[in-house]
């Protein structure tokens, strides 16, 4: 009996501070880990994309539209990524969570992006990435800014919890400084090094570590490579002596695994956002994974 | 040359085994009129691997081979049971909605799963570009195994598949043969369907069984002209796919439909009486040159009533002619088309540029600094936007000359077309008579 007042009692205090807790919803898994390291136990952060799934084939359901509604903060990928949030802002229809009001994060302001194509979103050979490059967040110098931005909505959404906020992000960035270094010594070795990707998810990535993407097997996104552009690549890849293929967890292999067969170097699964692999749980593990796995993938076969 | 064999060999060794066994289904497909039932039976499998996959087996794993047969199995008894459904409906009903219900409950099972939408994906678009030598020995090894089972078994199967009701066989039998039947094509689509797709193995199943029966009513002669034409086909869509760049399932799917439209022609002006050929040539000279002119006539109208809007066959004269819109304008519209253009070129140019100066900075020399990123990407937005800018300018000139074309083109364009119509319909009318 008294065990169960107890457990009664526990379940109160725990149940307690989640329904004080603002709710965060971001649109993937990798906004939502950023959110996690600003908020701590401030925010119960919700995503909208599961982990592994493509973001811009992504289509919502009603839960979400229930999920955004219920949201104190907003936070999205932006750049035409997560297009279809607009709409569903749009049906919920709170001026708080719209653009420009405050419940509504866009991330990438203020990052240097790469690969611009102009101010609005263009959908140019089915490719959906309007503005620019959306894969920021594999720069981790990028989370510097991001997690700004984050705090900076936060403080307005909570004024009163400033001083948490702001402690919560300093943790986190000394963190990311320190392993930053160590990620930046692991890959020094194989600057200039060239790879060929599934996609073009690593163009941040690559700049931060100094890597060079030589070409794609699937240049617009769920369109089957052609064979020339397979032979293409063997022989592009032969020439470049490109020295591994990188592939993304949430497509189909058989291109990749038959290229870096070809070639005879490693096929390279990494992983392009938190959650989509088992070891990828947080932002910090998601670079750390991705940077011993290439490191050891190009270490195998250097001479 | 020695690129696109070395990548081209295996897909094709592996369609040529696909067009044996699947146009040999094909003809009993047709005989039994139901030509949906592969899609049903190959989406039934599909379901069968999805819940393996959703339960942690890989999907060429021995668990999910047996999964995916289950439901094959399944699906080969509910098919089984529809020769009773067609007292009331077409079998083909029956076959479309066990289709559409087992490919909802596919994804139904795969949205819970991780990477689901791959998995959907392969199965739509399938990956025969990239087959590997195990998968064809594989195909080879079961193919022949099938092959061998129905050709001892011939006699009953062919007479279930033709006849409606069979003299002589009880309605068991009839039922055990059907189950027979179904499951062995089920076990044949469920492997092909994860390497082909579901559209290329209904390519293979359907359009060489149809091009045989075009030819012929006899089983052989079927089955020869539809082999030929499968290998054929395929070797063309390969091909194809690899000359023109083009995803290779759609491109061999669209080079068997090509083949039968090429065999319909062949069989109307080749392969007929003599008395025949002569009219079904004149009647296929009348019908191009009815179409073209009507085709003229339409684009004309549609020019003089809309001119600014999309005009599919003035923009195929313009390519054609090298008749730009630019000759239509007056001195000074054309100088600001031909700079729009000049300008287009230029504004991509200085993209392009700084594209490349950027990504080469990526990994040579030293890195660029974050300012210096900014103001690259800012630069290259306000070219693109000069680019689009560009566009608008020659869309709004563009539309300028349409609308003086529609006069100068246009109208004599229409006399011209309404003539010619009224030759044809009266030389036809000639002929009638006579």
């Amino acid at each position: 009996m008294l065990g169960l007042v107890l457990a009664a009692g526990a379940a109160i205090m725990t149940a307690a501070p989640v329904a004080a807790a603002l709710r965060v919803v971001a649109t993937t898994t990798d906004m939502a880990a950023l959110v996690a390291v600003v908020g701590g136990d401030l925010v119960e952060v919700e995503t909208i994309v599961p982990p592994a799934t493509d973001p811009e084939a992504f289509e919502p359901r009603p839960s979400d539209l229930d999920r955004v509604r219920h949201a104190s903060l907003l936070v999205r990928v932006g750049l035409g990524y997560d297009f279809w949030l607009d709409a569903l802002i749009n049906q919920v229809g709170d001026k708080r969570l719209m653009r420009g009001g405050e419940g509504y994060l866009d991330a990438s302001t203020g990052l240097p992006l790469l690969e611009i194509r102009g101010q609005s979103v263009v959908n140019e050979g089915g490719h959906a990435h309007g503005v620019a490059n959306p894969h920021y967040w594999l720069d981790p110098a990028n989370a510097v800014i991001v997690t700004a931005g984050i705090a900076e909505a936060l403080f307005r959404v909570a004024p009163a919890e400033r001083n948490r906020i702001f402690a919560n992000r300093e943790h986190f960035l000394a963190e990311l400084a320190a392993r930053r270094q160590r990620w930046s010594a692991m890959l020094a070795p194989f600057a200039g090094v060239k790879l060929i990707a599934y996609h073009n998810s690593w163009p941040y990535f690559a700049r931060r570590f100094r890597l060079d993407v030589i070409d794609f097997i699937e240049p617009k996104p769920g369109v089957a490579p052609s064979p020339a552009h397979v032979a293409h690549l063997i022989g592009e890849g032969r020439e470049a002596k490109v020295r591994a293929i990188v592939h993304e967890p949430y497509e189909p292999e058989d291109a990749s695994r038959l290229l870096a067969q070809k070639l005879g170097v490693p096929f390279v699964r990494l992983a392009t956002s938190v959650g989509s692999l088992p070891q990828t749980r947080d932002y910090l593990a998601l670079l750390e994974f991705n940077v011993a796995t290439l490191a050891r993938a190009l270490s195998e076969r250097s001479p | 040359m020695e690129g696109a064999l070395s990548v081209l060999l295996l897909p094709f060794t592996v369609s040529v085994a696909f067009v044996l066994i699947h146009a040999y289904f094909g003809v009993h497909v047709l005989r039994r009129n139901i030509v949906f039932a592969d899609l049903a039976l190959a989406q039934l499998s599909a379901l069968g691997a999805s819940v393996a996959f959703a339960n942690g087996y890989a999907p060429a794993s021995p668990a999910g081979f047996g999964y995916a047969l289950l439901f094959t199995a399944i699906g080969a008894a509910l098919l089984t049971l529809s020769r009773g459904v067609t007292r009331f409906v077409s079998r083909e009903a029956f076959v479309g909605i066990l289709y559409v219900v087992a490919t909802a409950a596919t994804i139904l099972v795969v949205d819970r799963s991780p990477q689901g939408a791959e998995h959907v994906k392969r199965i739509l678009i399938g990956s025969i570009l990239t087959v590997e030598p195990a998968d064809l020995a594989k195909f080879v090894a079961l193919y022949a195994a099938i092959g061998l089972l129905h050709w001892v078994l011939r006699r009953p199967l062919l007479s279930v598949s033709s006849e409606s009701r069979p003299e002589g066989r009880s309605a068991l039998a009839v039922s055990a043969w059907d189950f027979v039947f179904f499951l062995s094509f089920g076990v044949v689509v469920t492997s092909s369907v994860t390497t082909a797709g579901v559209l290329l193995v209904f390519s293979f199943l359907i359009v060489p069984a149809v091009i045989g029966a075009i030819f012929s009513r006899q089983l052989l002669v079927v089955l020869l002209v539809a082999w030929s034409v499968g290998i054929l086909s395929s070797a063309a869509g390969l091909a194809g796919s690899y000359v023109l760049d083009l995803p290779t399932g759609a491109a061999m799917v669209a080079a068997f439909g090509l083949s039968l439209v090429i065999a319909g022609l062949v069989k109307a002006l080749i392969f007929t009486d003599a008395g025949q050929r002569y009219a079904n040539w004149r009647m296929a000279a009348c019908a191009i040159a009815a179409s073209a002119l009507v085709l003229v006539l339409l684009s004309s109208l549609w020019l003089i009533i809309n001119p600014t809007a999309d005009q599919p066959l003035a923009a195929v004269f313009e390519r054609a002619t090298g008749l730009g819109p630019a000759h239509f304008l007056g001195e000074r519209d054309r100088d600001t088309y031909e700079s729009a253009t000049r300008d287009m070129v230029r504004f991509q140019g200085e993209v392009d540029r700084l594209n490349s100066q950027e990504k080469a900075a990526r990994y040579q020399g030293a890195p660029l600094p974050d300012d210096e990123i900014r103001r690259i990407a800012s630069y290259q937005q306000s070219f693109s936007e000069m680019t689009r800018g560009e566009q608008f300018v020659q869309e709004v000139l563009r539309g300028k000359a349409r609308s003086r074309e529609r006069w100068t083109v246009g109208l004599p364009a229409i006399v011209v077309a309404i003539l010619g119509l009224g030759l044809l319909a009266r030389s036809l009318r000639r002929n009638r008579s006579t």
